[in-house]
């Protein structure tokens, strides 16, 4: 069976993902729960990322080489894989969120909020 | 596959880290452990789902894709046991067939002329030979040969060999072996190397040195590393052995015999024991000359005035060394590939046709899957994997069903023919019939894919339409014209057979048996040999049970024939350029012990004298040739001298006096061979101290007339021999009808490979028209439901099913016909008593065909029979 249409649609998300991950992981090396946990709270849980999706971004990014991975143990004592930002990671930040900023600016002055027609 | 496994593994721990380390949070915020896990969990979301699409990421979809189609295939064709259980049939009995041929051929074709650089290697010969006294038509002599290396200048190397039988004792006794005299050029020209110790070069010309094949080397040295340096008696002289050939060395001869090469000893004058044109020349082309210059380069060799005149007429010829080693067996087998193309091309119609229907009863499958946002593509990729899978998995089983075929064909024939005992399936051969399965899975499966597109593609959902498609009619009658084709051409092949076991042969093979002996030394005194041999005549003739006995230097189906080709003078007539016959030496009971038929005149008379004029019989091709309607009797035969020639130069210089004319009897060992001229010469009369003499006392092949069973005769002849000539070793013995038999051995096997095609040809063709028709059937239940609910009859419906069964036939009935005509002359050469288009072989094969097409038809009919219109209407 296809998932023609339905690619289209996880790509977009995809996009966000990886831009939020990127950010997260800028900040310093992190695991994958970490990871989650943060862009749950920096979007004030209006973002609501199932977490299960949180980790084909993080191969993706692998595979571009954004980031790497590397074993370490969390801070309640598991061992874990620790997520870092590489120098291409950190240049992709900079223009997908310019990107990103110059989009949402964007849409932001056309979907200024209007008055509902029938309060 | 590509340490996924591995990844995956490291991912799912990853995962269940993370849901650990959530479940921890979640307590110590306060849930209880297994609400903390429960919700753990719940927001991690489907472990597996993640997994598959973080695995998606690391890349090889298209195979994961490919392995999924391949899954969904497999079981998608167990729910349809029938279907595939014919289609692989199908495509086993093609591809199977196909294979075995491309063994045979890969095994006789292509592996014997395995050497570096074969294009570059040709076989020179003199063309219209026979003006001159030769050993073979195409021989040289090694003078030639060395003027052939030393004054021409488009070859890299030039040499000459010559193949005999020979006596060859090693540690395991006296056995007969193949024997090749080489020039020094001829290994290194050949471009080999020995596989232990050394091969011969120029300073062994007069060494008493040889080299062995591989299969010498393991069966008679006992495969022993230490065997360079080791002896064997070859013909009663020691040799030292000085080398091993690698194994697959089979030049020039392209058999896997065991083969002992020496080099060629030369007398003072430059040729060899034989002294007559013996040598088969093989030379390698200098790079970038083509053969045409090769040609004309070596043609000037006779350009010399100092030639003798019968020399200065030749014309050299010239053949690849592929066309010598497989020059014989080339048509046959590649007409035998076009049998099996056929037969692959009638399994490929089958194919399509079967998943043509296939495909009409998945077509709401198809449709859903499209509606659902399947691309055409998608479903192209899965209905393509599914006909390729099944076709690999015929190439599997038909290759296993042609490495069975192939080890019996070699069981059976290996030691019959030559090359045979090579035959093996190689991996090649099975890359090529991967190759074509896949092909075939590719070809079968446009067919259907166009039928899925145009309804895909279609508007709206005719369920209830009979929809038609002349495409699997068509089919059916191209596989009707194909097997009618393979069918004739059986029919062909039997009445050539048929035609052959009743040629006259022109003796009485019934009570006779042959036996050829050969003396151990080569180089014995032929005086002592001739003696030696005429006291085993009168010893055998003396041999209770037995009645007559001759010695023929030339007896039918022997492969110890010697017989001389010499130009030929008859008085009262003019002589002409390449008048010759053939000379073959005989005993006074000649006549008597071969039951050759005395058309005039009489036999020899037994101890004539020596000094008064030869006698000789001649045959009915040589009365109609030379004499015409003159009589016969008396008249006077002389070898014929060329200006330029001396007396020396030819055989013996006295005339021969014809006194009786026999029958035409088989000469050779080929059934459907024209006769030739010949003359039958009583050796005890040929001059002392001639070639002839010395030349043919080197084998002796007496026939021997009794009475007696075969093995009962067989030891009493052997034991005279051990008595009466220890010297000399037995190279064959056996019943004349034996020989009879052997050599229509390749024609009964051409035989039953044909037929064999033509039967299965036969059974896919009948498959097919059966699955048309029973899927026609399906589709037109309704059609017949409404028939019979207006009022028609059974029988019309049955009549419905087989109208259009013989529409196909008569529509494949007759360019089939056309077909074998033009096959029939395609393969003309290999008939003999029969017209390429033979009106019984057509009427049977169409025969045949017409009452397994109606045998086939007669389900599907009954099925229809049985359609109840009541079921219909209701339907409805």
């Amino acid at each position: 069976m296809s998932t023609r249409d339905t690619d289209h649609q996880l790509e977009l998300m995809q996009g966000t993902l990886d831009l939020l991950i990127l950010q997260t992981v800028a900040l310093g090396r992190a695991h994958g729960h970490a990871i989650a946990r943060s862009i749950e709270r920096r979007s004030g849980e209006a973002l609501q990322v199932g977490h299960g999706s949180l980790y084909p971004a993080l191969q993706r990014l692998l595979k571009l080489g954004l980031i790497t991975a590397e074993d370490g143990i969390s801070e309640n004592n598991r061992k874990a894989r620790f997520y870092r930002l590489t120098a291409k990671g950190r240049k992709q930040l900079f223009t997908e969120a310019s990107k990103w900023q110059k989009f949402s600016n964007a849409i932001a002055r056309i979907l200024a909020p209007v008055a509902e027609e029938n309060p | 596959m590509f340490g996924w496994n591995n990844r995956r593994n490291q991912l799912l721990q990853e995962f269940e880290t993370h849901i650990e380390i959530e479940t921890l949070e979640n307590i110590e915020s306060g849930m209880s452990p297994d609400e903390a896990r429960q919700a753990a969990r719940k927001k991690f979301g489907n472990v597996l789902l993640a997994a598959e699409e973080s695995r998606a990421i690391w890349g090889g979809l298209w195979l994961e894709r490919m392995l999924q189609d391949v899954r969904y295939a497999v079981r998608s064709l167990r729910g349809a046991p029938a279907y595939t259980a014919t289609l692989v049939c199908t495509l086993v009995l093609g591809l199977g067939s196909v294979t075995i041929m491309l063994a045979i051929i890969e095994s006789i074709l292509i592996r014997p002329v395995a050497l570096p650089h074969s294009e570059q290697l040709v076989q020179i010969y003199s063309e219209d030979g026979p003006d001159g006294f030769s050993a073979s038509s195409h021989a040289l002599s090694y003078k030639v040969i060395d003027e052939l290396q030393r004054s021409t200048h488009s070859f890299a190397d030039v040499s000459g060999y010559n193949t005999m039988v020979r006596p060859v004792t090693a540690s395991d006794g006296t056995r007969i072996t193949v024997l090749t005299e080489v020039t020094a050029e001829f290994f290194p020209m050949l471009g080999v190397k020995a596989k232990l110790g050394r091969l011969i070069g120029p300073a062994d010309a007069k060494a008493g040195v040889v080299v062995v094949s591989d299969e010498f080397w393991r069966e008679r040295l006992h495969a022993d590393p230490r065997a360079v340096g080791s002896a064997i008696k070859v013909s009663g002289q020691l040799r030292t052995v000085i080398g091993v050939m690698p194994a697959g060395f089979h030049a020039p001869q392209g058999t896997g015999e065991s083969v002992v090469y020496l080099p060629v000893s030369f007398h003072s004058s430059g040729e060899d024991d034989f002294m007559i044109e013996s040598a088969l020349t093989i030379a390698r082309l200098k790079l970038g000359v083509s053969g045409q210059q090769a040609l004309a380069d070596a043609g000037n060799v006779f350009a010399h005035a100092d030639r003798k005149s019968g020399e200065r007429y030749r014309r050299l010829a010239m053949r690849s060394y592929r066309d010598l080693v497989v020059g014989d067996m080339e048509r046959p087998l590649l007409t035998l590939l076009g049998g099996v193309g056929v037969l692959l091309l009638i399994a490929c119609a089958n194919a399509a046709n079967l998943q043509i229907g296939r495909a009409a009863s998945r077509m709401p499958e198809m449709k859903t899957r499209s509606a659902l946002g399947a691309s055409f593509g998608r479903l192209l990729q899965q209905l393509i994997t599914e006909s390729i899978l099944v076709s690999l998995f015929g190439a599997a089983l038909g290759g296993a069903l042609s490495y069975a075929a192939i080890e019996a064909v070699r069981h059976a024939y290996g030691k019959q023919f030559p090359r045979f005992d090579e035959l093996s399936v190689q991996p090649v051969v099975l890359v090529c019939t991967g190759v074509l399965a896949v092909l075939v899975g590719v070809i079968a499966s446009i067919a259907p894919m166009l039928n899925i597109r145009r309804q895909t593609n279609a508007r709206f959902h005719s369920k209830s339409v009979t929809w038609k498609s002349r495409l699997p009619g068509i089919l059916v009658a191209f596989q009707v014209a194909l097997t009618c084709v393979l069918l004739v051409i059986s029919g062909l092949f039997v009445r050539t057979l048929q035609s052959l076991q009743n040629v006259k042969l022109g003796f009485d093979p019934r009570g006779v048996t042959t036996l050829v002996l050969m003396p151990e030394q080569q180089n014995q005194d032929p005086e002592l040999s001739r003696e030696i041999e005429t006291r085993l005549l009168r010893r055998f003739e003396t041999l209770p049970g037995v009645q007559s006995v001759t010695m023929q230097t030339e007896v039918p189906f022997s492969s110890y024939n010697m017989v001389l080709d010499g130009t030929t003078e008859v008085s009262g007539r003019a002589f002409h350029q390449g008048d010759s016959a053939f000379y073959s030496m005989v005993s006074a009971n000649f006549v008597r012990t071969s039951g050759i038929r005395l058309l005039k005149g009489r036999n020899f008379v037994a101890d004539e004298d020596a000094s008064s004029a030869m006698e000789v019989l001649v045959n009915e091709a040589f009365l109609k040739k030379y004499i015409g309607g003159q009589e016969p009797l008396g008249a006077s035969v002389r070898f014929h001298r060329n200006p330029g020639e001396t007396d020396a130069d030819l055989p013996f210089i006295q005339p021969m006096t014809i006194i009786g004319v026999v029958e035409n009897e088989i000469q050779g060992a080929d059934l459907g061979a024209p006769y030739q001229p010949m003359v039958y010469l009583d050796y005890m009369q040929l001059p002392k101290g001639s070639l002839l003499g010395a030349v043919f006392s080197m084998t002796a092949q007496y026939a021997v007339r009794s009475p007696l069973a075969p093995s009962v005769l067989a030891s009493e002849l052997r034991a005279a021999v051990t008595k009466e000539a220890p010297t000399m070793v037995e190279m064959n013995l056996r019943s004349m009808e034996d020989g009879i038999a052997k050599s229509l051995g390749q024609r009964r096997l051409a035989l039953r490979l044909v037929a064999g095609f033509g039967v299965i040809a036969l059974v896919l063709s009948a498959v097919g028209i059966y699955g048309v028709l029973a899927y026609s059937v399906a589709l037109r239940r309704r059609e017949i439901g409404i028939r019979m609910a207006l009022g028609s009859t059974r029988g019309k419906a049955a009549g419905l099913v087989m109208r259009q069964a013989g529409r196909m036939a008569l529509l494949g009935l007759i360019p089939g016909v056309a077909g074998a005509w033009a096959a029939g002359y395609a393969v003309r050469s290999f008939l003999y008593g029969v017209k390429t288009f033979d009106p019984a072989a057509v009427g049977v094969a169409g025969g045949t065909l017409v009452l397994v097409f109606a045998a086939a038809a007669c389900l599907p009919a009954m099925r229809a029979v049985q359609v109840d219109p009541v079921e219909t209407l209701r339907a409805e």
